[in-house]
């Protein structure tokens, strides 16, 4: 099983490399970028809500860089499988959902990398600033809940994608029909908002998405 | 030419494989020529062969035939085919089939190859008077064809 | 279990259009089993169903002695697969390829893959997506043979490949069964590839299993027969009728083409008041020819 783990490493390493790298250099560079502000040592309350903007507006990247992490990783799983239409996946000779638990722990180990920049990128900008007073940093918080939402994203994006043509067009079309009934509903002037309520289940309620709503604060109160 | 090559760790932990390379994919003259599509089964025009070349001594005693794995694979035949062949062959008192070693041509009485190659002229006159038949060439303009052909008057 | 496939009465369909009904397949160990057929006559449909790739809505696969598709996993461990059109990842190298089979399969043969690399002249560097469609199919073929099977499994290995090429392929492949005395099922259109090696031979057609026979008796039982004077109905003749028509030039002879034809059935005939004035004999490719032609008029299999 080693082995095998070790070779769908490998192959998914070589089609993601470019994903991980950019990835990598991207996680690391946010933390940094946002606390730019305070490597002045002023102190005034001003500068305080300046810098809080400044993290808050970067912040905004890191729940965007964990989708993009997790949808391009998931993508990169399946690419090559699909392009040989699962024939080679399906005729090796282990249990379907043991292949399916290779790839997506491979990709999740790759994702390691982007991770582990988060924690050193943050780490480090706290380390070389100088925080105003009534400010706290939590760099471990912010990886974590970083790590959290790439493995959210990359579970979801990898599931559409280890399915077939056949259900990625299923969900396609549940996302049409809901488009339609949307649009028939208000031509009809019937009180019908599917979308609001799908966002409401979905990102506002406790649930793993919600972690990609709200504030990404390196730096807080 | 054939090079062989021991080489260690091959499937099932078996402790040396012998491999075959090829320099070359040219059948030997003995084999040229077999022709899968005829009715006459690939065994039988194998054996044949064989012992046409023991017949007329292109095969001496104890020469060694192909191994079954070299010649089915230069042949492109199942080695089946060839393992059927050499055991008729066998059967029939022409070679001597020895585990591990390959198979070889026996030592024949000397009569015996005389009486072979009997039989392949017969087996070659038989063939030459059904083809006669079948195209409607009379006896007689088959001897006239023969006289000519060799120079001599036939009685 | 004698047998290293054995399907019974398989039944399986996609959509309106196609159908594969009561089929029955026996591939007897260690033979060289060559299956025939018109292209959409459901091959590959059976192929994939011997693999576990397509799930049948009844009847029974058997592969080396274990039932498909529940123990498709341990079965897969012991076949090899080189399917029609090139399944591998194109942006690997060579080697990768390898190194990625080699992980999944206990009986890995190192030492045969490397011969086999030097042997079909591959560069182990190459992208498998660069390679010629010859050096794709040599890449396969590698594959499945490394991975020491007791069954092979080929859909077309050699179709639309040159003669150097195929006949490469075809001694590596000889080569292996000497050696492991593996049993193979190989599809082709290649009727004469297939008339060299294979011991055992299938017509498919439409779906249907039209015969099965060991090589031999399928060759010597397909006959053409010019007949003289022979009545218009036959009733209970020992061999099969594939086609009946006059011969042109007129006259009261007729060509005939048989299967199932043992030497002596001219007897028959005389028992008829008809006569046999020729009976010649039928390559592969004719025979299947006729096969199918008679199949087609409305045949059924026997």
């Amino acid at each position: 099983m080693i082995a095998m783990f070790r070779a769908v490493l490998y192959s998914q390493w070589k089609w993601s490399r470019l994903i991980v790298v950019l990835g990598t250099v991207a996680a690391f560079a946010i933390p940094l970028l946002s606390l730019q502000g305070a490597a002045r040592a002023d102190r005034g309350a001003l500068q305080t809500q300046d810098l809080l903007r400044a993290v808050q507006s970067w912040g905004t990247l890191y729940p965007l860089l964990a989708t993009a992490l997790g949808l391009l990783m998931a993508m990169a799983a399946w690419a090559a499988d699909h392009r040989g239409r699962h024939i080679h996946a399906l005729t090796l000779p282990l249990a379907r959902w043991r292949y399916v638990l290779l790839r997506f722990g491979a990709g999740f180990v790759l994702l390691a990398a982007p991770i582990a920049a988060v924690l050193i990128g943050s780490s480090l900008a706290v380390l070389t600033a100088t925080l105003p007073p009534g400010l706290q940093a939590y760099p471990i918080a912010l990886a974590v809940r970083f790590a959290f939402a790439v493995f959210v994203a990359y579970a979801v994006f990898f599931a559409v994608s280890a399915g077939t043509a056949r259900t990625a067009g299923i969900i396609l079309g549940v996302i049409a029909a809901a488009v339609f009934v949307q649009v028939v509903a208000s031509i009809a002037n019937l009180d019908v908002n599917l979308f609001a309520a799908a966002q409401t289940v979905l990102l506002l309620g406790p649930g793993p998405l919600a972690v990609f709503t709200g504030r990404w604060m390196l730096v807080d109160v | 030419m054939l090079k062989s090559r021991t080489l260690d760790g091959a499937c099932e932990g078996q402790a040396t494989v012998i491999l075959y390379r090829y320099t070359g994919t040219r059948s030997r003259p003995l084999f040229h020529g077999i022709d899968p599509r005829s009715p006459i089964p690939l065994y039988v025009q194998i054996a044949e062969r064989v012992r046409l070349a023991i017949a007329t001594g292109t095969l001496g005693s104890a020469a060694p035939l192909p191994s079954v794995r070299q010649l089915a694979a230069e042949l492109r035949i199942n080695p089946a085919t060839v393992t059927q062949a050499y055991r008729d062959l066998e059967d029939q008192g022409f070679v001597e089939i020895r585990h591990g070693a390959g198979t070889f041509v026996r030592e024949l009485a000397p009569g015996r190859r005389a009486r072979e190659r009997t039989l392949q002229a017969l087996g070659l006159v038989r063939k030459l008077l059904a083809e006669a038949r079948r195209s409607g060439v009379s006896l007689a303009e088959l001897q006239r064809a023969l006289e000519a052909e060799l120079g001599v008057k036939a009685t | 279990m004698s047998d290293a496939i054995h399907i019974e009465r398989l039944h399986y369909r996609v959509g309106k259009a196609f159908e594969i009904k009561e089929l029955d397949l026996h591939v007897p160990t260690g033979s060289i089993y060559g299956f025939l057929g018109p292209n959409g006559s459901g091959k590959t449909t059976t192929i994939r169903l011997i693999l576990g790739l397509l799930r049948p809505l009844s009847g029974r696969i058997t592969v080396l002695g274990d039932p498909m598709p529940e123990q498709h996993a341990r079965i897969l461990g012991r076949v090899g697969y080189v399917p029609e059109q090139p399944h591998l990842d194109a942006t690997l190298t060579v080697r990768e390829l390898i190194a990625f089979q080699a992980a999944f399969y206990p009986r890995w043969d190192r030492a045969r893959a490397e011969e086999l690399v030097a042997r079909f002249e591959l560069d182990g560097d190459q992208l498998f997506g660069r390679l010629s469609k010859g050096q794709k199919a040599k890449v396969m073929i590698l594959l499945a043979l490394a991975q020491c099977g007791d069954l092979l499994v080929l859909d077309e290995p050699t179709d639309g490949l040159d003669p150097v090429v195929r006949r490469d392929i075809l001694s590596a492949l000889i080569t292996y069964v000497s050696e492991r005395g593996a049993t193979i099922f190989i599809s082709s259109h290649l009727v004469h590839e297939l008339e060299r090696v294979c011991d055992w031979v299938a017509v498919m057609d439409d779906g249907r299993l039209i015969t099965e026979a060991p090589m031999e008796k399928l060759k010597q039982g397909t006959k053409r027969l010019v007949v003289m004077g022979a009545p218009a109905e036959i009733v209970n003749p020992p061999f099969r009728v594939l086609t009946r028509e006059r011969t042109n030039g007129g006259g009261a002879g007729e060509n005939w083409v048989v299967g199932d034809w043992e030497p002596g059935m001219t007897s028959y005939f005389e028992g008829v008041g008809a006569s046999v004035r020729d009976v010649i004999d039928l390559d592969l490719e004719d025979g299947f020819v006729e096969l199918l032609r008679s199949f087609r008029k409305g045949g059924t299999r026997r």
